[in-house]
């Protein structure tokens, strides 16, 4: 018997004539789908973002201008914000990159009631950032805060940790709370990437007599890689642009202590009215969050060879 | 892929098209009714009284008014915003007295004497305190009257009398006397707060930006610093400037810890819970100093005048004043409300309930002095008040005046060294503006 009933799935003879395959009526359809879509995304970003290269190229009385961009290399507020930015963001990144491995590493092994310690771990990410920020401005309070309090008790002496106050403090501080809210949200990712390993290699690798961490090294590691290097993405682009919970914390200070891009940002727009300038450092912030999101994407994309 | 078809593309821009003219529709569809006011108020104790009043009008007269109620910094934005671009959101706006300037500069609100003059009146009558009703004038004092006073607020010096009685020290009147009896105060009272802990002699505000600034202009000040000389440039690295900055510093040592990234609220903390001794503050924290459920010092804080050093003690003015945008939609039903608003009768009703007066007449009105006893204090601060400087860079100066004398006191800076970067950051701010 012929095989007629998998005809199907053979391509097509010849190419369809034009507007056969999907009739015109369903081709509008389509295009009336997605257009509150395009037109949503021409109103919000398409046009903001040309007014802001627009302004970014004006100075405050409306004249073209390049004042804005040289404005960058001379500006010593602008400059301090910049590295405060790389120092919070790396630093950040790095402690919940670990924290946040070895919590989903836990977690995916039989743990007593692991499916209570999944859920707590969660609570953080659920908090609106002021949220955090207020509750960690309560607890860091030199004077009546719990963190000094449960120190003290211990017989350690609190009398120089003015944490949000010092200028040496200060960047720990807001570094402490973000950690604190957003390691769960590494853990999150890591572990996903870990349930979607394969067993087949664990097994192989305990009848090639592997240890614990040459199975980690060797197995773990490089399976885990995709969800590490997506983990490490959203979370640097995220830290690049902070502002909500340093704003409630520090509000940049003392000083200029914890002054990150994301405030002289909103500072220079918003109080000191200069719009022109603040989508200069906005561009900044934009290419340097491109270029290191470039630089993850790419190392995704070779993990196949 | 298919090759898209001609009639669907435009289909697809008619259809954004649509979409684009119902959105601008809704915005201009406000409904343009003379019975309808627009108000936008800080929402905070300084806008509750005017939103009550706001509630009796609209049962007096009939006419509907909308609240828009911002948080402060947010009510600043907004209201920059809205009236630059021209969109007549608003036919009443609150704004904070260092604001002012900004917003005549950019030429957006309404100058009220010609809708006196309509009314019959020459002007502002004289019962309002002087330097309440300067702040609406641009140039300061003498120019055209594009705002009246509503809240009436400016700094005291808070002590606590019984503290004083108890270590023989007599009411501070110079910041050196201050000086000495925080030291005396934190070196005696090392249990002698409520809960058995120190009382620290002094306690301010020093987080950047307007905190640290309000809390040191009045030492400034009393020490003959200037921020600007008389060609406009900045002028606060002078060795009186740098001398109140040491003041500033001096005292921070009988302050609590971690004082440099104090607000309002850490202040205020620690004055009710008889932890601090001694503080520059503002008139709407008098009444929760009476209050039980706040106060572990009822009964025991005076509110008197700011030190003096070199000059006499003057206090910070710090009104919320009432303007009608130049856009606003219905200018006289605003004109209307805001004469209303501000008459004896309504400010003494707004008075009871809690509202700082800006008319003299209140401040001395005996139903009222009874209910406030700290009104005549209060009075006498205002009459001798002073404004922040008045520029339309003034957010920008504060904040990096601010960054600066935070840094001093929270020792990353000398003295000297933050009001000489202080100085070069300001006279580069006001370079850059030319």
């Amino acid at each position: 018997m012929k095989d007629t009933s998998a005809s199907y799935l053979r391509p097509h003879p010849t190419p369809l004539p034009k507007g056969e395959g999907v009739r015109g009526s369903d081709r509008t359809i389509a295009y009336l789908l997605i257009a509150p879509t395009i037109a949503v995304l021409l109103a919000l970003t398409i046009y903001p973002l040309i007014y802001s290269i627009k302004v970014s190229f004006q100075s405050n009385s409306g004249t073209a201008t390049l004042q804005n961009f040289t404005r960058l290399f001379t500006d010593q507020f602008f400059l301090s914000a910049l590295s405060h930015t790389f120092v919070y963001a790396a630093i950040a990144l790095t402690v919940e990159f670990q924290l946040g491995l070895v919590l989903a590493l836990l977690l995916d092994s039989r743990i007593r009631a692991r499916n209570v310690w999944r859920t707590l771990l969660l609570v953080p990410i659920m908090l609106p950032p002021v949220v955090v920020g207020v509750v960690w401005r309560l607890m860091l309070n030199s004077n009546f805060g719990a963190v000094n309090g449960t120190l003290k008790s211990f017989g350690v002496t609190t009398d120089g940790l003015t944490w949000t106050a010092s200028p040496k403090l200060a960047m720990a501080s807001v570094i402490i709370a973000d950690v604190w809210q957003w390691t769960p949200f590494m853990f999150l990712i890591l572990l996903a990437g870990l349930q979607a390993i394969p067993r087949e290699p664990y097994e192989a690798a305990l009848t090639d007599g592997s240890s614990a961490w040459q199975t980690f090294r060797h197995v773990t590691l490089p399976l885990l890689k995709p969800a590490i290097l997506i983990a490490l993405l959203l979370r640097t682009m995220d830290l690049l642009r902070v502002f909500d919970h340093i704003f409630i914390l520090t509000e940049g200070g003392p000083g200029l202590a914890t002054e990150t891009l994301g405030l002289y940002i909103y500072r220079t727009a918003f109080r000191f009215s200069n719009f022109g300038y603040a989508a200069a450092m906005s561009f900044v912030l934009l290419l340097i969050t491109n270029i290191i999101s470039a630089g993850y994407i790419r190392l995704l994309q070779t993990r196949e060879t | 892929m298919y090759p898209p078809n001609m009639k669907s593309i435009r289909f697809v821009f008619a259809l954004i098209s649509v979409i684009g003219l119902a959105v601008s529709g809704c915005q201009r569809s406000g409904t343009q009714d003379t019975r309808t006011l627009t108000l936008a108020i800080n929402s905070g104790v300084e806008g509750d009284a005017l939103k009550q009043a706001a509630k009796d009008y609209e049962q007096q007269t009939g006419i509907h008014i909308n609240i828009a109620e911002f948080p402060y910094t947010n009510l600043f934005e907004k209201e920059l915003i809205d009236l630059n671009a021209r969109t007549g959101a608003y036919d009443l706006i609150m704004l904070d007295d260092p604001w002012f300037p900004k917003f005549t500069s950019l030429n957006v609100l309404t100058d009220l004497t010609p809708l006196l003059q309509k009314r019959g009146k020459s002007g502002p009558d004289d019962d309002f305190v002087a330097t309440s009703l300067a702040l609406g004038r641009e140039p300061y004092q003498t120019g055209a009257l594009y705002a009246l006073p509503y809240v009436g607020n400016s700094q005291l010096f808070f002590y606590r009398k019984d503290l004083f009685q108890k270590h023989n020290l007599k009411e501070p009147a110079t910041w050196d006397e201050v000086l000495t009896a925080a030291k005396t105060i934190s070196e005696n009272e090392t249990s002698g707060a409520p809960g058995g802990g120190k009382v620290y002699g002094y306690v301010m505000r020093a987080a950047q930006g307007n905190a640290a600034v309000a809390d040191f202009m009045p030492i400034f000040w009393a020490f003959g610093g200037e921020m600007f000389d008389a060609s406009g440039q900045p002028t606060v690295n002078t060795a009186e400037g740098i001398a109140a900055l040491k003041l500033m510093i001096e005292l921070g040592k009988y302050a609590p810890p971690g004082y440099a990234s104090f607000n309002a609220d850490e202040v205020g903390a620690h004055l009710l819970q008889g932890t601090a001794a001694m503080s520059i503050n503002w008139p709407a924290w008098i009444s929760s100093f009476s209050d039980p459920s706040k106060s572990k010092v009822m009964g025991k804080m005076e509110f008197g005048q700011l030190p003096a050093a070199k000059n006499p003690g003057r206090a910070e003015i710090g009104n919320w004043l009432i303007a009608i945008p130049r856009d606003a939609k219905n200018i006289e039903a605003a004109v209307d409300f805001l004469l209303w608003a501000t008459n004896r009768e309504q400010m003494k009703l707004s008075a009871q309930r809690g509202n700082p007066p800006t008319r003299k007449s209140l401040f001395t009105d005996p139903e009222l002095v009874a209910k406030f006893p700290s009104y005549p204090a209060q009075l006498r601060s205002l009459e001798s008040s002073r404004p922040r400087p008045r520029t339309p860079l003034w957010n920008e100066i504060e904040n990096a005046f601010g960054i600066y004398l935070s840094k001093a006191n929270s020792g990353e800076l000398t003295a000297e060294d933050a009001m000489n970067q202080a100085n070069a950051e300001i006279k580069r701010i006001i370079d850059r503006s030319k």
